[in-house]
């Protein structure tokens, strides 16, 4: 089971080296839509936490225990399934503090159906899918640790 | 000419707000048991493990099915050719994406499909060449007793010039029997209902004598609701006039109550949206089966 928001507070921490010094922070994510999506129809956008924001192409997904690129997952043959939290890792040395932070993120897909086919072939775009189910995902969330 | 006896079924998709979130899938089939409903429609995405479910998952989906009673009629499943960057995907790599989703359903004992071909538009006009890999695809729909329909679904209406010059033609000049339509009754919509998005509009729909030339082409449809009242009356779509036809032509297909009523929209924004479907989906699923049962007669 998921929390009821496509952005999990489950899961939302600070993460450490191998010295064991803070190097960034992870959340978990499920897409809104009613289906699952292959990896490689996915558009994945910047990541913002408190106005700072972190470059899609500087992030690291992790899923099924494997981590990848945003590069990565438009070759990447696997099913995103129904209502599995995808790890979004960010790189910031010392991490985020203590209490409550705005995340935000930028999601879309390609999809057959609905719209137009995707104008921008190289994936450089958030998919065609935004007109209907919006591209912003935002929520405060408490972080503890 | 005889009567039809449809089946009275539910799409898992009516419960897809909450599915995974606070219902399980066995969740879902003691809700369709608790209603009589008698079959169901799923998608693949709701198969653990799509496309490669683990035998454990296959044993438990054949338990559920022998305890609540209920029969397999319907897999939704998409014929997607943009899975990639760059150009659209080959007819070869197109017939492997169907015959992954017609093994799957035959294994899960799926006659059915709801087979999204890819469109261009809102008005679901297809994009241009799906006959190619349909056609190639026949002989295995063939081979794993499984008929792919293209779903009517608004703003598309029957009368849309596709569903003839397009779907029509395909099905009469191959003679295939694996190929038709899941005729959604949103076609039929009439009345619009507060807080809905009005996407698309009510001016163009479908009229119910339309659906009489398509019901040999149709072995599943969405009996589309959006709100069924406290008298079990559907109050947006002209059920009765519907039903009616189907059966007097004799059709005995699937009829697969899918719930699109607007507590599902913006039900991930906040705990009370969310509390509010939780609350209103399975009431109203039940609502549209005691309605569908009064309109059959069982």
């Amino acid at each position: 089971m998921v929390e009821i928001y496509p952005i999990q507070q489950r899961g939302f921490h600070n993460t450490y080296d191998a010295d064991g010094n803070i190097d960034g922070f992870e959340f978990r994510f499920i897409p809104k839509y009613y289906k699952g999506l292959w990896f490689t129809q996915c558009r994945f956008g910047n990541v913002t936490v408190d106005g700072e924001e972190f470059s899609r192409d500087e992030l690291i997904f992790e899923y099924d225990g494997l981590e990848y690129s945003r590069e990565e997952m438009f070759d990447l043959q696997k099913y995103w399934q129904f209502r599995t939290p995808l790890i979004f890792k960010v790189k910031k040395p010392g991490g985020l503090s203590i209490g409550y932070h705005d995340v935000a993120l930028q999601f879309g897909w390609v999809l057959n159906y609905n719209g137009a086919l995707e104008k921008e072939a190289d994936g450089s775009g958030l998919g065609n899918m935004g007109h209907l189910f919006g591209n912003d995902y935002a929520r405060r969330m408490l972080l503890c640790r | 000419m005889e009567k039809g006896h449809p089946q009275r079924g539910i799409s898992v998709y009516s419960y897809q707000t909450l599915l995974g979130k606070t219902m399980t899938l066995e969740d879902c089939f003691l809700e369709m048991y608790d209603t009589g409903a008698t079959c169901f429609e799923l998608l693949t995405s709701y198969i653990e493990g799509y496309p490669n479910p683990s035998a454990k998952w296959v044993d438990n989906y054949w338990r559920m099915c022998e305890k609540y009673k209920l029969q397999p009629a319907e897999l939704g499943h998409w014929a997607e050719n943009h899975l990639h960057r760059g150009p659209g995907m080959s007819d070869e790599e197109m017939v492997e994406e169907l015959k992954q989703d017609f093994r799957l359903a035959n294994l899960l004992g799926f006659k059915s499909l709801r087979t999204k071909i890819t469109c261009t538009n809102t008005l679901c006009d297809p994009e241009p060449g799906w006959q190619s890999y349909i056609e190639k695809a026949l002989p295995y729909a063939e081979k794993y007793d499984v008929r792919m329909q293209n779903e009517v679904h608004l703003p598309t209406t029957l009368h849309t010039p596709h569903i003839r010059d397009e779907y029509l033609e395909f099905i009469h000049r191959t003679g295939t029997k694996h190929f038709g339509f899941n005729i959604d009754f949103g076609t039929f919509q009439t009345r619009s209902l507060p807080g809905m998005p009005n996407k698309w509009g009510l001016d163009d729909v479908s009229k119910p004598e339309e659906i009489v030339e398509f019901l040999p082409y149709s072995w599943s449809c969405h009996t589309k609701f959006l709100e069924v009242n406290e008298n079990f009356e559907e109050v947006t779509i002209p059920y009765k006039e519907v039903i009616q036809l189907m059966v007097d032509n004799g059709w005995s297909g699937n009829l697969l109550s899918e719930f699109e009523g607007p507590c599902r929209y913006g039900a991930e924004d906040s705990p009370q949206k969310f509390a509010e479907a939780m609350d209103k989906i399975p009431e109203q699923v039940r609502r549209h089966q005691i309605m569908m049962r009064n309109l059959l007669g069982y």
